[in-house]
Formats: structure tokens, sequence, C-alpha cells
């Protein structure tokens, strides 16, 4: 049978009659009553002719489970109450109960799209505490520094992308993930995993980098500034792009620093604070690199902040790799390195086969320090720490508690994006509905470090 | 300064060792910062009760306050000229519970050993941070840990209003003038603050919205 003009299935006007009339329906008017829970600001707004709509926690736009409840009127927010903890996983309360060691492989879960930074943070705060900050080796160092910046760009490239996503670029998508895998390559190359590296140990790296380590990264930094060029001409002259950001979600600089904001944010209002120069690590001062600044602190400014970042944090990793001392990554301190030397084997990465000769057959002594050290770990003496690194979302604090054991006493970690979080009612008050998306594209929380 | 804690020296005889050894390593720019604030605040150190006192540790200063000039000492914090500090970094608690308690059990998986012999109190630490000068210290009051007060730093720093929310999900510090205290990453009908340290870490029935979940002990699958 051809199509004649009409569908069979097609909905008639007695279909429509089916709505709901009679005893039990919800009348227009609202006279059904609503107890309990938020529901009652829902009732109470409606009356004001207000609507509470939630955006969330399931929404390709929240970046992961964020649920923000906005009141509107019309299509404009009058108040965004952002609602968290949909990730929380108890993290800081986790770390108590592992030696310190075992705290690495726990902080680095937290934000996942910068876990190098996580963990230097922790680590940083374990060595103040132990008072070995000066004895970390340089090659130790330097690869820190070349690690953390690195993944400073995957996570600027997996903002864009998913910025890119939620304004509507799809082709931002593809890019930012494909430029991403470039450098999570150098990372599965050198800890054998692509997120969740537990790299970075107290007292230096878990192990030295493989023989071709120069020969990856440095095909990041060949790859890398044509691509993020193409970035550039794919959004910066964009008029949707522009259209999206230029003067959305704008936040001064008083008003960055009255709510907390730091990193690209801040930044992006012409404030040039960047953990690195102010409290610099692991001899990152040593470096010839600039603090991207923008002027306007609107969305469109934290993108082009952003995006010069990823250029002076090639500029960090070229110098660092030219400088690249060789020698240990591990303190000297033997009560304190981790005693494993790994190796690769035919069957994988393992403990070397000469170590584990020695252990098993010539030194009892080697054996029971390795088993101390392994299961109950070193002590920390007593006393309170605050590290902060430069996150690619800006400062991340790690708040170290130690109590003369060997487990942490207490750890607090200043998120940035917790902070960034409790920003978005300042920030998207007044906007338009699609805004508020563009909104907390800009600040680019990260919902484990969030909720830890 | 001995780092070397002895486990049978109380948690009290630590603060007053560290208290003792004052200065020993402080910095110049926050010997400066403590000079300003016992200047303008008193100084516990010279037998001023209502003064600040000043803990020095691994280059990082510490000027203990009560709660009720908190929000005084917290807004000359921000508005004099050599500490303006612009910036809340962080504020996070730390339970020490009172009593002697000393935990004997399994070396790795269990409790921290720790001995105490004062009453129980929660500090809650403010890390300041000031752009324009150069410097970070922390602004600390420490509270009974039965009914824990601390008045809401919000009206000095906003960036304070999530971060009180959140001390006060896992510690219970009521933020007295705070104008939405309520529980944060924890869900709202959660019963109990996670990050006291008479809060286990496992064994407890996971509780959430009228659904109960036996502790991972009790369960048979």
């Amino acid at each position: 049978m051809g199509y004649d003009g009409t569908w069979a299935d097609e909905a008639t006007p007695a279909d429509e009659a089916v709505a709901p009339t009679g005893e039990g329906a919800l009348s227009p008017a609202g006279d059904h009553v609503l107890v309990g829970g938020d529901w009652q600001e829902l009732a109470d707004a409606a009356e004001d002719d207000l609507m509470v709509i939630n955006m969330g926690p399931q929404h390709p736009s929240t970046h992961g489970v964020l649920r923000m409840k906005l009141t509107l009127n019309g299509e404009r927010v009058l108040h965004n109450e952002p609602i968290i903890g949909y990730l929380h996983t108890g993290i800081e309360k986790n770390l108590e109960y592992r030696p310190w060691v075992q705290g690495v492989t726990f902080v680095t879960r937290m934000d996942y799209l910068s876990p190098m930074f996580n963990e230097l943070g922790y680590c940083l705060a374990v060595e103040k505490l132990l008072g070995i900050a000066d004895q970390v080796p340089a090659r130790a160092n330097v690869i820190r520094v070349i690690m953390t910046e690195l993944n400073r760009i995957s996570s600027h490239m997996v903002w864009m992308a998913t910025s890119g996503m939620e304004l509507g670029s799809t082709t931002a998508m593809i890019y930012g993930f494909r430029e991403r895998e470039t450098v999570l390559d150098v990372f599965e190359n050198v800890s054998g995993l692509r997120m969740n590296h537990a790299y970075i140990r107290p007292g230096g790296l878990a192990q030295d980098t493989p023989d071709d380590f120069a020969e990856h990264v440095n095909t990041v930094l060949t790859e890398m500034p044509r691509r993020i060029d193409e970035f550039e001409q794919l959004l910066s002259d964009n008029p949707v792009w522009i259209e999206r950001n230029k003067g959305v979600a704008v936040l001064d600089a008083d008003e960055c620093l009255d709510l907390g904001v730091t990193g690209p944010v801040l930044r992006a209002a012409g404030v040039p604070y960047d953990v690195r120069v102010t409290d610099p690590y692991c001899g990152i001062e040593q470096y010839d690199f600039e603090v991207v600044t923008g002027s306007e602190g609107d969305a469109y400014d934290r993108y082009t902040v952003r995006l010069g970042e990823v250029r002076q944090s090639l500029r960090i990793i070229e110098q660092a790799l030219e400088a690249l001392p060789s020698g240990p990554v591990m303190v000297e301190d033997d009560k304190v390195g981790w005693p494993a030397q790994l190796a690769l084997g035919p069957d994988g990465i393992g403990n070397a086969r000469q170590y584990v000769d020695k252990i098993m057959g010539q030194s009892m002594e080697a054996l029971i320090h390795h088993f101390k050290l392994v299961t109950e770990g070193f002590t920390v003496p007593s006393g309170r720490v605050y590290c902060p690194v430069e996150s690619a979302r800006g400062e991340l604090g790690y708040h170290v508690t130690a109590a003369g054991t060997n487990k942490p006493y207490r750890v607090h970690v200043r998120d940035p994006s917790f902070i960034h979080i409790g920003s978005l009612p300042a920030m998207t008050s007044g906007l338009q509905v699609a805004d508020v998306i563009a909104a907390v594209a800009s600040v680019d929380p990260v919902m484990g470090g969030v909720d830890r | 300064m001995s780092r070397d804690d002895n486990p049978n020296v109380t948690l009290g005889e630590q603060a007053t060792q560290r208290a003792g050894q004052l200065t020993a390593s402080l910095p110049a720019h926050l010997a400066a910062v403590r000079d300003r604030l016992t200047q303008r605040f008193g100084d516990a150190a010279e037998g001023d009760a209502n003064g600040l006192e000043a803990l020095a540790d691994r280059d990082e200063l510490t000027m203990v306050t009560s709660p009720s000039q908190l929000v005084e000492v917290l807004r000359f914090c921000r508005d004099d000229e050599l500490l303006s500090c612009e910036l809340l970094s962080d504020l996070s608690g730390v339970h020490w519970p009172g009593g002697r308690l000393e935990a004997d059990v399994e070396e790795t998986t269990g409790w921290p050993t720790y001995a105490s012999q004062r009453p129980g109190t929660i500090d809650v630490d403010y890390l300041l941070t000031s752009i324009t000068q150069g410097h970070r210290f922390r602004v600390r009051v420490s509270v009974p840990d039965v009914e824990p007060r601390v008045p809401t730093a919000v009206e000095v720093y906003r960036s304070a209003r999530y971060m009180e929310r959140e001390c006060y999900d896992f510690f219970g510090v009521a933020f007295e003038g705070h104008d939405h205290l309520e529980r944060i990453l924890m869900p709202e009908d959660w019963v109990g603050h996670p990050h006291r340290k008479d809060y286990p870490l496992g064994g407890v029935e996971v509780q959430y919205e009228g659904a109960t979940i036996p502790p991972p002990d009790e369960r048979d699958y």
C-alpha cells in the first residue's frame, strides 16, 4: 500500500481525548500537594511563576555527575544551586588506613584527568613531612616536571574536547581526544598505564623511564604545535564558538579571589597567579615560561588562556628534556625508598632477577627489610603541611597531617574543581539556560576531584 | 627540631615542644606576618590570654586563635596592607579524639596508633594566601569535639561557603551564621560525620535513602 497522504497510525483527535481528566489527575492550578525534600521548593516556585529544573546528574553537558538545581524565570537563571557528592568515595578517609606509599594509588584516582598532579602534590607533602624534600634526585625532579606538564596538555585537550562537544562542535571533541592520545602514549610507555599511574612516589619515582622515553616525548613536541594551530583555526574565529563564549560567565578578578577561584579561570581575569611561580616545586622555576593571562574574564578568555598554557607547557617540556640528567630516581635513604628493583622480563615488568636472587638466596636482612617496608611502610614524624601544585585546573593543595605513624592521620585535598563548583551560582546568575552549559564547561570541573 | 617523635609522648606535649622551638626555622617573610598579627591581637607566648599563639613547623606558620575573634582575625588578614590575604586557599578539619586512645590492632590494615591525653578537639585550619605579598599561612581554631561551634567566615571570604559545608559534613562543626549549612558530599539523610576518628572506615551499614546494605563482613554475597 502506497502513501496516500495520511499514515495509518497517525494520531487521531480521538486518541488525544485519553488525556487524564477525572479524579486523581494533576490540575494545572497545582492543588496537588508535594511534600518533602526539595520538591517543596518546586511547589513554592511554581506559585511565583518560576520554574525549578534539574540539570543533571545524568546530563551529557555536566562533565559527569553534577546536578544543578536551576530556578528559572522564563529562560533566565535566577538561582543556581549545584548539588554534588554523587561520586563521593571517601578517598580521604581511606588514606588514613593505608601506609603512606599506598596513598599514591588513591589520590591518583581523585581528579582522574590530572593524575600526575595529584600524585605530585601528595608526594611533595609526604616529602616535606619527612624532611627529605631536598634529597629527591635531580633526575626524578626533571621527570616529574615533564610528566606533570604533559598531563596539563592532556587535561586541557580533554577540556577542549568536552567543551567543544557541549557547545555543539563534535569535531573539536574528536580532535581533542585524538591529541590527548599522543600524550597518553607517553604515559603508557613510562608507567604502563594510561590513567591512574601511581608513578610518582614519595621520595622519587616508581621506576626510571624506558630507553625510548625521549623519542616518545619528542613525538609530542613535534606533533602538538601543529595540532594546536589546527585547534586555533577551528575555534578561535569560529562564529558559533565566539557567540557562545564571548562575554559569557564573566567573573572579574575580585570576584574570582573572593570565591577562591584559581588556575586558568583566575588568569583569564588578568591575575597572573600561578603556583609554579609563587611556590615553585621540583625546580620548575629554572625553566623559561610565561604565565598566560587574559583580560575579560569570560569563557572565551579561559579558552585562549588554556591554549596558551599548552604552548607554554611544551616549552617547559622541551627545556626539561634537554636538561634531563642521568642518575637515580629515588632517594638514597633505604628506609624510605621502595625496595623493589623493577625490570622488564619476558613475562612483563616485575622484580629484577638479580634482586630476587639477592633477597631470596643471599641476604636475609635484605628480605626482612623488603618485607617490612612493603607491608608496614615508613613512619612519618608528626606535623601538618600544605603543599600546593598548579594543576590543570588551578591550585591543587594537599593538607596532610601526620601523627608519627606509618599511615597518614588526615589528608585533606583542596581540589580546585570543588572550589570552582562553588563559584557557579555567582557565575551563572542572570544567564540563559544555554549559557549555563558554556559556564560549566569554561571552569572545567572534574567530578572525581570535586567529590573525592 | 625533633622529628623523631616518641609514640609515648602525648600530642599535648608535642605541641608544647613545638611551641618552644618557635621561629627556629621560620622564614623571614612569615616571621613578619607573625609579628604583624601578634602586634594587633596580642601574643600568647608573652602571657596575653586573648592573644594569638604562633606555631612554626617545617617552614610553615600557624596562628592559633579563639573562635570568638576568628572572624576579626580573618578580616584583618584580608584587609591589612602588609598581610592582604586575598585568597582563602583551604579550610579543613582534623579530629583529635579525647582521652587516652591507643588502638592495638594489626600493623598494616587497622587504625593508626596514637596516644592522646587531652580532651577531644577538632582543629579547623584556614589556609590564607596572599598573591600580592607572596605568603601563605594558617589560622587555626581548636574547638571541643562535642558540639563544635565556629562562627562562619562567609562574610569575609565567600569561598568559605562550600568549604564550611564540607567541614560540617565530615566533622559536624556547626558554622554559626552560615545560611545553608547542609551536607554536601554525603547523602542528605546520612547519620554521622565520617571524618571523625570515632567513625570507622568499614563495618557500618550503608544507609541511603531508606535502603540499608549490611556491612561488608556480614554480607553473604
